[in-house]
């Protein structure tokens, strides 16, 4: 499995990408939604898209629209992780085609929820 | 006009960021407890609320806490020397997710700014000061603050 | 202020024994920063001298006030999934099948927490059953505390993020401050009550009982106790969820292990009342005596063991 962690901090990306890490995944990172665009574009297969919202450059709602309109992307799995927590931008992008939604602040236990949620990791057994 | 950015709401975000984040557990983060001492060496980080509300989120503390706080969200060891590029994102990025959201608590949807990070906080025209928590994070003093500018 | 290495120690020990929580070297200062409130609003000038105190004066209050401050109640929505999936995929379908109609169907969440469990299964049971299927659910728990923020339905952004698929907290869930409040509609789905596990259970036949992640906490007579009254309130098709790490087997002979989906469920046994002293020996081997009578209790469900999935 590989993701693109997409986010104009490095610090919100290493965390991102570490978490992924420990569930098995390779990453990719991109600073914003065009360079994301130029890693897909390079022919770089992802399985899982993480996108910040808020990014100079291409903001990651274009980012969602734009892989939403590219049949050959349609694999890719669209996750928000952003800071932007209003109900009414969760519904935005939700409509725009991303699959789920990740609010900052979270924990790699959140992270790991969701994407067992999406199936791309397995349910882990709780204690 | 304060009272959409109450600071239960405000403490609530404050703490969600430092537990999910910098902690890895609750309960660290608690309300400073008498007078605040003056900042010696401080450092800011902040971003501005855009849209119908404007305002800003931010974060005062010693620059030694702000590499803490760097070197805890980068999972750096304690004696690992951040570089200025790491400290910028790192405590940027921690007012970057407590203004994304004190926005949320506005009652119209605005934008937020890009973080910004400095030793002199400039000053915003007409701005009133809504919340202004002292705390403490593993006893060193931090300032979460919120400004609306009508 | 720092916490003596004599305070950590008996608060890891006391902790570990009563949680099974681990506090290791580095979460002194996790320790000192709870337990500083409680020792402010003990009058204590510290934590050494409030847990001195707790220690000196064996204060059972005290230690138990001590220990939920340092275990974090973490829970999440849809907590371990494939139980939703199960009951979504089979249970719902089946109990559909075979009941009279108009059916109705009644649900048990014990020892439900602050209500992620009951709330995820009314947004699943929202979404599978047609709305000719009138349903109902008791979420129980021992304290109020916890059951006066289930009632509320206010969870922090953190906790929101717990399992919550976007999807569904957009339709259920609105925004208030900092938190995020379940909707009314959802809320007046789930009836919270409080219950002690150990008193006669709530009356009723229950269709499916979620007893998930509390057996751990109890010794073996109490396990078998709480098991047996469980048998009591199933309905005849009705099945048991217990925790991913929980099982009846070596503990009640009285029970079926049944694999439905990813997930498994637990009905009373056919062969031996739910009760019987489990037998380790029989217990411990699928295909005898046991597992012949479960797939003939299931199949009267009208579906076949190990065809499930």
């Amino acid at each position: 499995m590989r993701a693109l962690v997409i986010d104009d901090s490095r610090t919100m990306r290493r965390i991102v990408s570490g978490t992924l890490h420990n569930l098995g995944f390779e990453t990719v990172e991109a600073e914003h939604g065009q360079a994301a665009l130029d890693v897909l574009d390079s022919g770089v297969h992802v399985d899982l898209a993480c996108i910040d919202w808020n990014m100079p450059v291409m903001d990651g709602l274009t980012f969602v629209t734009q892989v939403r309109a590219d049949p050959a992307l349609r694999d890719i799995t669209l996750m928000m992780v952003t800071t932007e927590s209003e109900q009414s931008q969760i519904v935005r992008a939700l409509a725009a085609g991303a699959h789920e939604y990740l609010i900052k602040p979270f924990t790699a236990d959140a992270i790991r929820e969701k994407l067992e949620w999406l199936g791309l990791v397995p349910a882990e057994e709780y204690v | 006009m304060s009272a959409m950015v109450d600071s239960d709401s405000v403490y609530a975000i404050a703490e969600s960021v430092f537990s999910a984040m910098i902690d890895g557990d609750e309960g660290l983060l608690l309300p400073w407890e008498g007078d605040l001492p003056q900042f010696a060496d401080p450092l800011y980080a902040w971003v501005d609320l855009l849209g119908e509300w404007q305002g800003r989120a931010a974060l005062t503390t010693e620059a030694p806490t702000a590499h803490a706080l760097a070197r805890a969200l980068l999972m750096m060891g304690d004696d690992e020397v951040v570089s200025d590029a790491d400290l910028i994102d790192a405590f940027g990025e921690i007012a970057n997710v407590v203004g994304g959201n004190v926005k949320a608590l506005l009652p119209t949807q605005g934008t937020l700014g890009l973080p910004r990070v400095d030793a002199v906080l400039p000053p915003h025209e007409g701005g009133s000061l809504s919340q202004e928590l002292r705390l403490s994070w593993r006893g060193q003093p931090i300032v979460v603050a919120v400004w609306l500018f009508g | 202020m720092t916490l003596t290495s004599d305070t950590f120690e008996w608060v890891a020990t006391l902790v570990r024994a009563r949680s099974a929580i681990q506090l290791g070297p580095g979460k002194e200062y996790l320790v000192e920063s709870r337990l500083l409130p409680l020792a402010r609003a003990a009058g204590m000038p510290g934590v050494d001298a409030y847990v001195s105190k707790i220690r000196n004066g064996r204060d059972t209050v005290g230690e138990r006030a001590v220990v939920e401050a340092l275990t974090t109640n973490e829970t999440s929505w849809f907590r371990d999934n494939s139980p939703f999936i199960a009951l979504r995929a089979h249970l719902l379908p089946e109990l559909m099948a075979v009941r009279n109609r108009p059916v109705h169907l009644k649900f048990w969440s014990a020892a439900c927490s602050t209500g992620q469990e009951p709330y995820s299964l009314a947004m699943t049971l929202l979404d599978v059953l047609p709305p000719t299927v009138t349903f109902e659910i008791l979420a129980t728990d021992l304290s109020e505390k916890v059951l006066d923020r289930a009632r509320t339905g206010k969870y922090s952004q953190l906790e929101i993020n717990r399992g919550l698929p976007a999807p569904l907290m957009v339709r259920h869930f609105t925004r208030v401050g900092a938190e995020w409040q379940v909707s009314a509609d959802l809320r007046s789905r789930v009836t919270f009550r409080p219950h002690n596990l150990l008193d006669t259970p709530p009356p009723g036949r229950f269709d499916v009982i979620f007893l998930r992640n509390v057996l751990i906490y109890f010794d073996l007579p109490t396990k078998q106790q709480i098991l047996r009254r469980m048998a009591s309130v199933l309905s005849p098709e009705g099945s048991l969820m217990l925790g991913a790490a929980e099982t009846t087997i070596g503990v009640d002979a009285g029970w079926d292990r049944v694999p439905v989906g990813a997930a498994s469920v637990y009905r009373p046994s056919r062969a031996a009342p739910a009760g019987s002293p489990a037998v380790p020996s029989q217990s411990a081997r699928p295909g005898a005596a046991t597992g012949a009578l479960a797939a003939s209790s299931v199949s009267a469900l009208g579906i076949r063991a190990g065809a499930v999935r």
